[in-house]
């Protein structure tokens, strides 16, 4: 999503950018990056146009503010919006990504996207990820021609980051307004409140939308530290381990039995609980089969 | 582990019903890739959604879901002709004598629950693949058939021959 996709003479001028985001720290709804760019000869217009830290305004206006921009013809921008989903997916995977590597490949997606649609980009600002530096040299490997400004604040201390916040969270503001659940069990509502782990709406709805299986409808960021507390009162999942024998050798992997795990009426030893495969012919041992005489 | 102990066998009773009276469950048995401690009814369908992708891995149309929190991609697997997937349970036995309820627990008999002709099975974090142990454990069926088959006539003769052949050339 972003300005229409006609290049404006402009864009062939230098240009600047401000990159944000919004929804970083909520336990559900999606996670927004917006930029705004414009010639850098707009820059001083653009400190006229009251944009300020987009948390620091009133939802209205921020409205009012994302819709004069948008039908501003001397301004450009773009969104990347990160689907809960996508997150609890990336941070819970097997080698896991954290929220910081997130959002630096969703910043780096929208110079990208910006630079491929034509616009000579000479200077993009951001607010810190991390240690402002490290992010400051990863972002000027990969984008040599471009002048990086990582600092803290960002969003109030330049007009073009406080632009890129309300295109940001005009975004997520309005996906949450309009998320359809997908989970079709009865009474699933709407009033999750800000999704801020400590908005008493949010706690509500998360207490009231929690599944003994399922644990969450998917709008509800998994990963987030907010939801383990949750998951003791749930069904526990047990899922393979994360690591791999130390020692490399996949075959030698001990496995796991449902027979341990209380899936089974019949008594086993001890040292049953876990099969090594030891014995077996090679064709069962590497297809994960064994005889059963009792099941 | 010895000889004899290799060759233990096992036997399951199997009370079965009338054809009609068991639910098919074809498409909708799912294994994931973890363990849920949990056995009894739930509103799968309300919370599991697969979608296909489009993306086809060895012959394998890939489908992806989540389950808490984690993205699952998997493939739905006919099961083989000739064969047939069931989903077997123990009545649990009423209150009445301890000693009843222990020999009722203990006993081998099963109840045929339900049927499926299909299994979707999914992974985390990879793609489904022709490598995976699930597909892989198939093969036993193909290997066992040919162990299994009556030998005809013709094949004993023709390995005799070429036993024969063999002990001459040496």
């Amino acid at each position: 999503m972003g300005s229409e996709p006609t290049l404006p003479k402009w864009a062939s001028k230098p240009c600047i950018m401000g990159i944000d985001e919004a929804g970083r720290g909520p336990v559900l709804g999606p996670m927004v990056y917006g930029c705004l760019y414009c010639a850098c000869s707009y820059a001083e217009t653009l400190s006229t146009l009251n944009f300020a830290d987009s948390k620091t305004l009133k939802e209205e206006k921020r409205e009012e503010l994302f819709e004069n921009l948008k039908a501003d013809e001397s301004i450009g921008w773009a969104v990347d919006v990160i689907d809960p989903r996508e997150l609890s997916a990336k941070m819970l995977k097997k080698i896991k990504v954290n929220l910081n590597e997130i959002s630096h490949e969703s910043a780096i997606g929208l110079v990208n996207r910006v630079l491929n649609m034509g616009v000579l980009l000479t200077e993009v600002y951001l607010d810190t990820v991390g240690d402002a530096e490290k992010y400051r040299v990863k972002l000027s490997e990969r984008f040599p021609s471009i002048k990086f400004v990582v600092s803290k604040k960002a969003d109030s201390l330049y007009p073009v980051v406080s632009g890129a916040s309300i295109v940001a969270k005009v975004t997520r503001d309005r996906a949450l307004r309009e998320w359809v659940h997908d989970e079709t069990a009865e009474g699933m509502k709407r009033n999750f409140g800000s999704g801020y782990p400590g908005d008493p709406e949010t706690k509500a709805w998360l207490e009231q939308h929690k599944h003994t299986v399922f644990g969450f409808p998917s709008l509800v960021r998994f990963s987030w530290g907010t939801c383990n507390s949750h998951f003791k009162d749930m069904v526990e999942v047990l899922w393979e381990p994360e690591k791999i024998d130390e020692d490399g050798s996949g075959s030698g992997k001990r496995q796991l039995k449902l027979s341990s795990l209380g899936i089974s009426t019949s008594k086993r030893k001890i040292e049953e609980i876990e099969s090594s495969g030891k014995g077996r012919c090679k064709f069962f041992q590497s297809r994960k089969l064994e005889q059963l005489a009792h099941f | 582990m010895d000889e004899e102990e290799n060759l233990k066998t096992g036997t399951v009773g199997l009370k079965l019903k009338s054809e009609s009276d068991v639910p098919d469950l074809t498409a909708r048995v799912h294994l994931l890739p973890c363990f849920v401690k949990y056995d009894g009814p739930c509103a799968v369908s309300d919370y599991f959604k697969p979608k296909v992708t489009g993306v086809e891995v060895d012959g394998l149309k890939v489908e992806e879901a989540y389950f808490r929190g984690r993205k699952l991609e998997g493939a739905t697997f006919p099961l083989p002709q000739g064969y047939c997937g069931l989903v077997l349970g123990k009545k649990i036995p009423q209150k009445r004598k301890t000693s009843d309820m222990t020999e009722s627990w203990n006993s081998d008999c099963w109840e045929l629950d339900a049927k499926f002709q299909s299994i979707t099975y999914w992974n985390h974090d990879s793609l489904p693949s022709q490598h995976d142990t699930f597909l892989r454990s198939l093969h036993w069926l193909s290997v066992a058939e040919a162990l299994h088959k009556p030998v005809t006539s013709e094949q004993l003769s023709g390995s005799s021959i070429h036993v024969e052949a063999a002990a001459a050339r040496k």
